[in-house]
């Protein structure tokens, strides 16, 4: 979850003796001020498709019109992954021979398929369209379609939390929601989860005694039965 | 099956990830699993902190070894090593702060059973005693002393209400399967149950994920 950034080499860094060893896909940072030459020069991708006005407005048309509860689906997960290049194939072997897969999927970092959206890949984008000047559409164009976006899904998780308000089974899938996202609205979620439960509870422990009470019942009417009374 | 899996069946070296950073991402989701949780957590077992502590310090080190050096080629090196090393030192910062934060808040919860001490690593529990010793010994010297005998006890379960704070296992916490697996919940009007896919991201209360975290088929975000 603390690793964000895709690198492209420009130089290797096979030569450093670091703690953990650098793959050679990580390219080396340069240092200047100007943030805009160095997100160029340490070369951080951003999706060309998160750049262009027609995906990100079909994306929010998804996220708004055609499903406005659920998130757009995330990336798939490694092990159900269509691997587009054979370098990616480890994460599928890791997999299958029990080992704990990365903390990051690596799915969100790697796949650049439109459609299937990741809060990381969203935030690199808004990151990308604010210093970039050589998209392929009017940069505020671009900007303003990406805040739609992440107001429309932060506005989503927000109100996610209504599944709650019925006193409902306790249990809500958020599956599409990234990282980001959702450490921007944990406290609020969080929050309204526990208030919730917290008011429900003397409700929840009634129900519970009257189950075990029915439960005891029924045993004592079957041992009844039995006995041919 | 291609060229990959035949090499990895012969080889299972093959692709593998080095320690070091398997190591990393051990450390990172301990991090992120100790902050999200409510209560605490074993500590992580097969000396994965030894092996951090001694990294820590052998790239301190090297650091100080490089510093006298003017080369600016090594300047760069240094740079990236630096701050390499301070990320490694924050991540295991804040997760030692993350359990000081939860011992102290439960001190007597977690001395009281044996299966509560063992999630405990050694340093914490020479900690966690010595701190309840001198608690106690402050607040008897203070004002525990003028009370009559029976009531002086910080453990008292008289009256079934027991004097030790626990924490709260029915807050909510976020997970995401790592397996398809069969989620069980309970809430205030029914229990629920869903078939979770792999990768599905869920909030449920944290008794009801404890299982599937332990078990390996989901982590906390």
């Amino acid at each position: 979850m603390t690793r964000c950034a895709t690198w492209r080499p420009k130089r290797k860094l096979n030569l450093l003796r670091s703690i953990i060893r650098f793959s050679p896909r990580l390219s080396s940072p340069v240092q200047s001020q100007d943030s805009a030459a160095l997100i160029r020069r340490a070369n951080i991708v951003t999706p060309p498709w998160l750049l262009h006005p027609v995906s990100l407005s079909s994306i929010i048309n998804r996220e708004t019109k055609e499903d406005p509860v659920a998130f757009s689906p995330p990336p798939p997960p490694p092990s159900r992954a269509i691997p587009f290049r054979t370098r990616h194939r480890p994460a599928l072997g890791r997999e299958q021979r029990g080992c704990k897969p990365r903390p990051a999927v690596p799915a969100l970092l790697h796949r650049r398929r439109a459609g299937r959206i990741s809060t990381i890949t969203l935030a690199r984008g808004s990151r990308g369209a604010a210093r970039r000047d050589d998209m392929p559409a009017p940069a505020g164009e671009v900007r303003s379609l990406m805040r739609d976006l992440v107001e429309v899904r932060a506005a989503k998780l927000r109100s996610s939390t209504s599944a709650f308000e019925g006193f409902g089974d306790g249990l809500m899938s958020l599956t599409g929601v990234g990282a980001m996202e959702l450490a921007e609205s944990r406290g609020f979620v969080l929050g309204v989860v526990d208030g919730v439960g917290k008011i429900g509870a003397s409700a929840e422990a009634t129900r519970r005694e009257g189950e075990e009470a029915g439960g005891r019942r029924d045993d004592d009417e079957e041992s009844d039965e039995d006995m041919g009374i | 099956m291609d060229i990959d899996d035949i090499l990895r069946e012969v080889d299972p070296t093959f692709h593998s990830v080095p320690q070091e950073t398997r190591d990393l991402q051990d450390l990172t989701r301990a991090w992120v699993a100790e902050r999200s949780a409510p209560e605490l957590l074993h500590w992580p077992a097969g000396g994965l902190f030894e092996r951090i502590n001694d990294n820590i310090k052998r790239q301190i080190e090297k650091v100080e070894e490089m510093t006298g050096d003017m080369d600016p080629k090594t300047n760069f090196a240094l740079i990236v090593i630096q701050t390499e090393l301070e990320r490694f030192k924050y991540l295991v910062r804040s997760y030692l702060r993350a359990r000081i934060a939860k011992i102290d808040r439960h001190t007597l919860h977690y001395l009281s059973t044996d299966e509560l001490r063992s999630r405990l690593s050694e340093m914490e529990l020479a900690y966690a005693t010595r701190h309840q010793a001198l608690l106690h010994n402050h607040y008897l010297s203070s004002f525990l002393s003028s009370f009559p005998p029976v009531l002086q006890n910080l453990n008292d379960t008289a009256g079934n209400i027991s004097m030790i704070d626990a924490p709260d296992l029915e807050s909510a916490v976020f997970i995401r399967l790592l397996k398809d697996t069969l989620v069980e919940s309970r809430g205030v009007d029914n229990d629920g149950e869903m078939d979770g896919r792999e990768s599905d991201i869920v909030i449920l209360r944290w008794s009801d994920a404890k299982r599937l975290v332990e078990t390996g088929c989901a982590e906390l975000i």
